[in-house]
């Protein structure tokens, strides 16, 4: 009976928060130590590692990101109005390094898709800042990602990737079930951290309160009514925390959310959230001249070197960068184990843009956050280095391979993940000759071309996956973050079943698709 | 259907603590008390200790909206049960006198009047939250000043008259500068004042304001919420107009005006007694804003091109029928090329209810010929040459499924001749005859059992509790109270004639078990907007009154809530509904619109920033932290010492910390009880009599009273407030 063990300590964390719940805030924090390792096993939050995930809502255009420029069928035919222009089609047969084109006139003044290097892939140029890290062997970028009988519903397709358990009901996230299981919410009540406008389902659970903060430097009372009143609100909101109520459908999380409130409001005092605190610069000429860049672009000056032409992301990106800067802050200054924030916009229905436009802006943020968060960990590493730290996108599916009549994509199938991190198998680590899977024709499912390849290889309109996105999150939260897989049967159901071949490679039993099971990604 | 009266009257909650042994060791039996959310709540549990071998002590557990504990006792149970008066209760817990001799104890518990119980659920889902007035008013429980009566005349709004406009000079002064569909854009910013010079900013002011003062407060939450359902994005409007070229002050006003169109119009069906969901569906499929914001004006079907799919996505999955309700995806892309030529236009102003009207020719005076000199009305225009013409069939072969039950499943759908198939085949059809393509559509969706499920569904969340879905088998037996609920709307949409009228459903809600009983008190979370709302609400009483503006003890401009002092919603200046949630009003990004479950707005960072919004609010006039980083939350007045001196005129009152918390609470927290606050009440006493530190004890009965803002007294009374505006409770609804 392998799962008593899980059930029983589960069951016993999830009542004893409840329990501390109705204690009060001493209770939860009074719990030992070793009475919590004593409960838990695995890794999960002892081994110093972190996480830290970006959710790109709407949908990310994966062939706009890492184009299988290689394919024959992927022509300008297909997409007329959004194409990104190549070089000769042998530029991309060179192996080796992404190329990294700097010093140019603009930031982003290349005008062809980038050579990644494996014989077949091109990159947008809107992307060029994500060649550091790759040619480190630090990133990698898996095409092809989805699970089996993807929703081609934003919310739902959302709450599945949030949640881990696609096509179900359950709205428990995935990182939730990860801080629960490993047993260090019973005194740690900053374990899980959101910087977005409202807590994600990834963090949400009806055990235990994970910490949303919409905006850090204002996460601070205001007074009762003078403002060294503070105290006195503080001391008044904790003791009414206390009070009995007849139960009511939303009372057990108004509880835990105060809870987790009064138990949070001075852990982040210390960290200068604000704009003089923003002072994290490139250790070397970043680009364009000899400035060392900011690496949290908020505002036009710490945008590159400051001018238009050396911008490294959109003047649209500011509040993107002011939330990733707190969610690395937080990871870096505190005991959160897991961090993470969104960014929208990238449901392209209409005018997506070619090489510049509004798809080009948002991936010119995705490029600059792997590029910045490697280098401020990199630099600046307290709690955690950046050999301990991976980072992971997320978005709910991949878009039309076709563009559609207003010159943009509809919603379709497989997406792509980045994931980042000094542990991070990329190129030139573990054999590797590239850090791109799923878009080449050596991958153990590769790539087919044509009018029946894999970008039409469902319902001949949209990208097969190749990759369930639970193999590479059950990679992290095992092989990085430490969970057993004990642990990681609870936190995804899915490895539970070996039908749905999550773990290694196999035809998945929900779908009879080929999958490749884990890739091996740290 | 008949309403229910459920609340349990006064309940005697016979629980027996009983003595066995001389020595006060002793037992507890409780009888047994159905407890299900309809009935009655389950009884306390008793528990004794011993202050000493002479002193009882009995906790208990709470018991929802407990108005009186009574503590009774007999020393012999043949003889009969009289009030224990040498006891007293603090909190849930009752402690006897010392010395008593053993006797049997019984707890008895009067909880809340049902018309005081449904009198706070129904000005709270009903209504944008209770105010003194209104609570005056519903408590009297006597003729139309009643719950149910209130309940009554909210669903006929056009029989209520509306005083607002009195109550706020900006609701005149907004109303009368929105634009209508047949006056020419006003696109010139020089022109300031007049109809057509609104942003979308003054009409989240104008909703919001509405909110506080209408009279007609059901109105008002079901404009939000259809607003809110067939949701749009203004910013989405407003790049469309900056990228074909139009600038000055139209991607500001002309957002505004597509937004106002839909929520003037959709005003008009839900003031007309058998306005139906389909009225206001087309509103929304004519309306520009959602013509822009999911892309159908672009979307073409002609030759070589693909439709875009956005629109009939969303209007499947999230305006009617419900996600993976059924369709597939295949209906989608069958339904997307119906939708092609639908587009927006700038025509002439006597053309601007003329969909097959061409570009307007008319300039700016003295202007060239470009696009952007154009005068006109931005409009609905259909365009033939976009349109995919061929023969469509959408839910080809698809059955309602056997959940539904009779008469759905033996139903006949549109011109299908067998019962239950719900196939819309679209003959082939050129010229302007292809735009009744989409009025088919329309008018097939509003019709369809899934549509009626998932708009029943909605209401029920808006209204009851968050925990309804769609997929209940309503053949089922032993369906659940939700599912029996969701049945019996959609009994009432496809019974009213013309079908899907909105009243008979909405009341079939309102004399639900669930929403009149005692469980359906205080189920739901306030979203951004109800809790900013609310709070104004909840101190706002006319200090000499008339209900004029200037009269009251708690107003809002309007922009106080809603507006940045950047102008635009940007961070750190952000109004309040985007600090406590990005809520954003007419400008949500995403087509789901604003969800409605506690658990998306539930979390500490929005709570913190609910506690600084009703600090801001509860500051007085130029008080440090007053604007809290926007200048425009210094126009969300409280002056709650006006209020106090309305609802207690006693000087001596005034003065006594318990009497000044026991006339707040009721105002804030009308469905607890007065036994059930006790915790509460001890915060707010103990507020009233510490100074600012929070913990020097100061006198609240030596302070004199003032209601000049930064007075002791005054901020004393402030802090109050502030404390328990921030507290769990009155996060709820």
């Amino acid at each position: 009976m392998p799962y008593i063990n899980t059930i029983t300590r589960r069951q016993f964390l999830r009542n004893s928060l409840r329990a501390g719940a109705g204690l009060g805030i001493a209770a939860l924090c009074r719990v030992p130590p070793f009475a919590c390792r004593a409960l838990a096993e695995g890794n999960i939050g002892l081994n110093g590692k972190k996480l830290l995930f970006i959710f790109l809502r709407g949908a990310n255009d994966a062939l706009n990101s890492c184009l299988p420029v290689k394919d024959t069928a992927f022509t300008s035919t297909l997409r007329p109005n959004i194409w990104i222009p190549q070089d000769v089609p042998s530029y991309y047969d060179t192996l080796g390094a992404c190329e990294f084109p700097t010093g140019l006139a603009s930031t982003f003044a290349h005008t062809n898709a980038l050579r990644v290097g494996n014989g077949f892939a091109g990159l947008h140029p809107s992307l060029k800042f994500l060649a550091p890290a790759y040619n480190a062997g630090e990133l990698l970028m898996i095409h092809r990602v989805g699970y089996p009988n993807q929703s081609r519903s934003h919310f739902d397709s959302q709450a599945y990737w949030e949640s881990g358990e696609p096509n179900s009901a359950s709205r428990e996230g995935i990182f939730y079930r990860t801080l629960v299981e490993s047993g260090v919410l019973a005194a740690n009540p900053i374990a899980g951290v959101s910087i977005q406008s409202a807590l994600p389902t990834i963090f949400k659970g009806s055990g235990a309160a994970l910490t949303n903060i919409s905006d850090p430097t204002r996460y601070d009372l205001l007074g009762t009514p003078t403002p060294n009143a503070d105290n006195k609100l503080s001391n008044a909101i904790l003791n009414a925390n206390q009070a009995q109520f007849a139960n009511k459908r939303s009372r057990e999380l108004l509880q835990l959310s105060y809870q987790n409130l009064s138990s949070t409001l001075d852990l982040f005092a210390t960290i200068n959230f604000d704009e003089t605190g923003n002072t994290f610069a490139d250790d070397v000429a970043t680009d364009i001249g000899a400035a060392h860049y900011n690496l949290f672009p908020t505002t036009n000056a710490k945008n590159g070197d400051g001018t238009t032409a050396g911008y490294v992301v959109d003047t649209g990106a500011y509040s993107f960068f002011e939330q990733l800067k707190a969610a690395a802050l937080i990871l870096n200054n505190t005991d959160a184990v897991i961090a993470g924030t969104e960014m929208g916009g990238f449901d392209t229905h209409d005018n997506q843009g070619g090489i510049t436009g509004d798809h080009a802006n948002l991936q010119s943020r995705i490029g600059w956050a792997m590029y910045a968060l490697r280098k401020y960990f990199q630099l600046n590493a307290n709690k955690v280095s950046w050999n301990n730290l991976v980072v992971v996108t997320l978005t709910e599916f991949g878009r039309t391979s076709a563009q559609n009549g207003n010159a943009g994509t509809d919603h379709a199938e497989a997406g792509l993940m980045w994931v980042a991190g000094g542990g991070v198998k990329g190129y030139g680590k573990a054999g590797r000759t590239s850090g791109v899977l799923n878009c080449g024709t050596s991958d153990s499912i590769p790539w087919t071309v044509g009018p029946s390849g894999s970008m039409f290889g469902v319902a001949g309109r949209y990208l097969q996956r190749t990759t369930d996105y639970r193999s590479v999150l059950g990679e992290v939260i095992r092989e990085h973050l430490g969970a057993t897989q004990n642990q990681l049967n609870s936190i995804i159901p899915g490895y539970a079943d070996s039908g749905e071949h999550l773990q290694s490679a196999g035809v998945s039993s929900v779908d009879s698709t080929q999958v490749t099971g884990e890739v091996d990604v740290v | 259907m008949k309403p229910k009266e459920n609340f349990p009257q006064r309940l005697d909650v016979s629980l027996l603590v009983k003595r066995i042994l001389p020595l006060g060791l002793l037992c507890l039996t409780w009888l047994a008390v159905s407890a299900d959310e309809f009935t009655d709540p389950a009884a306390p549990t008793l528990t004794l200790t011993n202050v000493s071998s002479a002193q009882k002590r009995i906790t208990f557990t709470p018991f929802p909206s407990a108005d009186v504990f009574t503590m009774l006792s007999v020393t012999n149970l043949g003889g009969a049960w009289a009030t224990n008066g040498g006891g007293a209760f603090s909190n849930l817990t009752w402690t006897g006198s010392a010395g008593a001799s053993n006797t049997f104890y019984r707890l008895q518990v009067t909880p809340l009047a049902s018309n005081a119980l449904l009198t706070a659920t129904a000005l709270n889902r009903l209504g944008y939250g209770p105010t003194p007035d209104l609570l005056d008013r519903l408590l009297q429980n006597s003729g139309t000043n009643s719950a149910a009566a209130w309940i009554t005349e909210q669903l006929a709004p056009e029989t209520i008259t509306e005083r607002a406009v009195l109550a706020h000079t900006n609701i005149a002064y907004i109303q009368g500068r929105f634009g209508t569909p047949s006056n020419a854009l006003v696109s010139s910013s020089a022109v300031t004042t007049g109809i057509g010079t609104t942003a979308t900013s003054d009409l989240q002011s104008w909703l919001v304001l509405d909110g506080v003062f209408a009279d007609r407060q059901l109105l008002e939450v079901l404009t939000q919420f259809i607003e809110n359902h067939l949701v749009t994005y203004a910013g989405k409007s407003a790049n469309f107009f900056i990228g074909i070229g139009f600038r000055d002050a139209t991607p500001n006003r002309a957002p505004c005006e597509f937004e106002w169109r839909e929520v003037s119009r959709w005003r008009n069906v839900l003031l007309n007694p058998t306005g139906t969901f389909y009225d206001l569906l087309k509103i929304s499929a004519e309306s520009p804003a959602m013509l822009i914001y999911l892309d159908t004006y672009a979307s073409k079907g002609s030759a070589g091109n693909t439709p875009n799919e956005n629109y009939s996505r969303e209007l499947m999955e999230l305006f009617t029928m419900g996600v993976d309700n059924g369709y597939d995806q295949s209906d989608i892309t069958n339904m997307a090329p119906a939708w092609t030529g639908w587009t927006v236009e700038l025509v002439n102003e006597t053309n601007w209810n003329n969909p097959f009207a061409a570009k307007t020719t008319i300039k700016i005076n003295g202007a060239s010929g470009a696009y952007t000199n154009l005068y006109g009305v931005w409009t609905l225009n259909y365009k033939s040459n976009n349109h995919a013409n061929s023969a469509k069939t959408i839910y080809g072969g698809k059955y309602v499924p056997a959940r539904f039950g009779a008469p759905y499943t033996n139903k006949l759908y549109g011109a299908n001749v067998t019962p239950g198939l719900y196939q819309l085949t679209i003959p082939s059809r050129t010229g302007t005859n292809g735009m009744t393509d989409g009025y088919d559509i329309i008018a097939h969706l509003a019709d369809l059992p899934f549509t009626q499920e998932y708009l029943s569904v909605k209401l029920c969340r808006l209204f009851v509790h968050d925990n309804f879905s769609t997929g209940y088998d309503y053949t089922d037996p032993n369906l659940g109270a939700e599912g029996q609920l969701v049945k019996a709307c959609m009994a009432a949409w496809e019974g009213s004639s013309p079908k899907g009228q909105l009243r008979p459903v909405l009341a079939t809600i309102f004399n639900s078990s669930l929403f009149r009983s005692h469980g359906g008190n205080a189920q739901k979370v306030k979203t951004p907007l109800e809790f900013c709302v609310s709070a104004v609400r909840a101190l706002r009483q006319s200090t000499n009154g008339t209900g004029l503006h200037g009269s009251w003890a708690s107003y809002t401009d309007g922009y106080g809530l809603t507006l940045s002092s950047g102008g635009a919603q940007t961070a750190g200046k952000a109004s309040p509904l985007m600090r406590i949630g990005s809520m954003n009003l007419f400008n949500r990004d995403a087509p789901d619109g604003y969800p409605e479950a506690a658990t998306s707005w539930v979390d500490a960072g929005g709570l913190v920033e609910r506690a600084r919004f009703i600090s801001s609010l509860l500051k007085a006039t130029g008080q440090t932290g007053k604007n809290d980083d926007n200048s425009f939350l210094n126009n969300n007045i409280t002056l709650p010492v006006k209020l106090l001196q309305i609802r207690l005129p006693n000087a001596a009152d005034q003065t006594n910390a318990t009497k000044v918390a026991d006339t707040f609470l009721p105002l804030l927290f009308p469905g607890e009880g007065r036994a059930s606050l006790d915790a509460y009440r001890t915060v707010a006493v103990n507020s009233l009599n510490t100074d600012d530190t929070g913990t020097n004890s100061s006198p609240f009965a030596s302070l004199t009273v003032s209601s000049t803002g930064g007075s002791t007294y005054d901020t004393r009374v402030r802090g109050m407030l502030t404390t328990l505006m921030s507290l769990q409770r009155f996060q709820e609804q």
